[in-house]
C-alpha cells in the first residue's frame, strides 16, 4: 500500500515539475445557447476551423459535454474565463480525473 | 416601424443592420437591464483598496440570484477552487460583460435613422451582450425544463408569452449576425490557404 502511495506520489510530482499534468477544459450543454454561436465562439477563441468547431459543439449537443482545449492549469483557466465572457457554460480540471 | 431584416454583411468586415424605432427601444431597454443587473452585485465588505485595484473581489460564492449565477458561473466543479477562482476573476468577469452590453447600448443610441454598423470587434460585443440577454431570458423562461413546444403554447395573457417572443426573436437576430461572421471567416480562412 506504502508502495502504491509513494508511486503515486512520485508520478505526481514528477508530472508537476515536468509541466505535463493535463488540465482540460470542458463546456457543457446548455439550451439557450444557438449551435451556430458555439461553433463561432470556438473558431473566435480558439482559432479552430469550422469543421473542428462544428464536430466540438455536435459532441457538446449530443453527449453533454466536450473537450475544447487541453494544457496546463493557467491556460485552462484563462480559456474558462474567456468562455465565460462569451457565456458558455466551461468548466476546468485535471485531464486525469475525468 | 420597420421590421429588421436582421444583419447582413457589408463588404470586409461590416455588418449592418437597420432596426425599427420600437425594435432599438427593445434592445437599449435589454441592454440597460443586464447592465444594471450586473451593476447591483456590488464588491460589499471590500476593505483592502488594493485588492480591488487588482479585481479581487469580497465574492467567493455565487450569486444567489439564478441569473446572475448563470452569467457568472462557477469555473470549477470543486467547491473550494471554485470560490478561490471567483475571488480573482468575477470581477473582471463582470466588467467585461458590462462592456458588451455598454458598446452595444453606445451604437443603439448613435443609430438616429436605426442604421448600426459593426466592425468584427463590436460585433463580437454584441454577439456576447445578445446572448447574455438570452441567457437571462432563458432562466426567466425556464428554457432548461420547458421545451419549446410548451413554450409556444402559453396562453396569450401568460406575461411570458412577450418574453418568449422577445427571447426567440434576439435568438433570430443573433442567428443573422453569426451567419454573416461566419462566411467571412471562412473567406478569410480560404484566401489564407490560397496564399500559403
Amino acid at each position: 500500500m506504502m508502495v502504491k502511495i509513494a508511486d503515486q506520489l512520485e508520478s505526481e510530482i514528477q508530472a508537476i515539475f515536468s509541466g505535463d499534468t493535463p488540465w482540460v477544459t470542458i463546456v457543457w450543454d446548455d439550451p439557450v445557447n444557438l449551435q451556430t454561436y458555439v461553433v463561432y465562439v470556438f473558431m473566435e477563441l480558439f482559432g479552430y476551423p469550422k469543421a473542428r468547431a462544428t464536430e466540438l459543439m455536435l459532441q457538446v449537443h449530443n453527449e453533454g459535454k466536450a473537450i475544447v482545449s487541453s494544457g496546463s492549469r493557467e491556460e485552462m483557466e484563462h480559456d474558462v474565463a474567456r468562455l465565460h465572457e462569451y457565456g458558455l457554460w466551461a468548466t476546468l480540471q485535471r485531464g486525469d480525473q475525468l | 416601424m420597420t421590421a429588421t431584416e436582421g444583419f447582413a454583411r457589408h463588404g470586409d468586415h461590416s455588418y449592418i443592420a437597420q432596426f425599427g424605432e420600437s425594435e432599438k427601444e427593445v434592445l437599449l431597454n435589454l441592454c440597460e437591464q443586464i447592465i444594471e443587473l450586473l451593476a447591483g452585485r456590488t464588491d460589499h465588505g471590500q476593505e483592502d483598496p488594493l485588492a480591488a485595484m487588482v479585481g479581487i473581489t469580497s465574492h467567493d460564492s455565487p450569486p444567489e440570484d439564478e441569473v446572475l449565477h448563470r452569467l457568472l458561473p462557477n469555473a470549477y466543479a470543486d467547491q473550494v477552487d471554485a470560490s478561490e477562482f471567483r475571488r480573482y476573476t468575477e470581477s473582471t468577469l463582470r466588467q467585461k460583460k458590462q462592456a458588451h452590453a455598454i458598446s452595444m447600448r453606445i451604437h443603439l443610441k448613435s443609430a438616429d435613422d436605426g442604421m448600426v454598423d459593426l466592425d468584427h470587434d463590436s460585433a463580437n460585443a454584441w454577439l456576447g451582450a445578445l446572448n447574455d440577454i438570452r441567457l437571462a431570458l432563458g432562466v426567466r423562461l425556464k428554457v432548461e425544463k420547458n421545451s419549446q413546444e410548451e413554450l409556444e403554447l402559453l396562453s396569450p395573457d401568460d406575461p411570458l408569452r412577450g418574453v418568449y417572443a422577445v427571447y426567440t426573436w434576439l435568438g433570430w437576430l443573433q442567428g443573422t449576425l453569426l451567419t454573416a461572421l461566419i462566411d467571412d471567416a471562412d473567406e478569410d480562412a480560404e484566401s489564407a490557404l490560397g496564399n500559403s
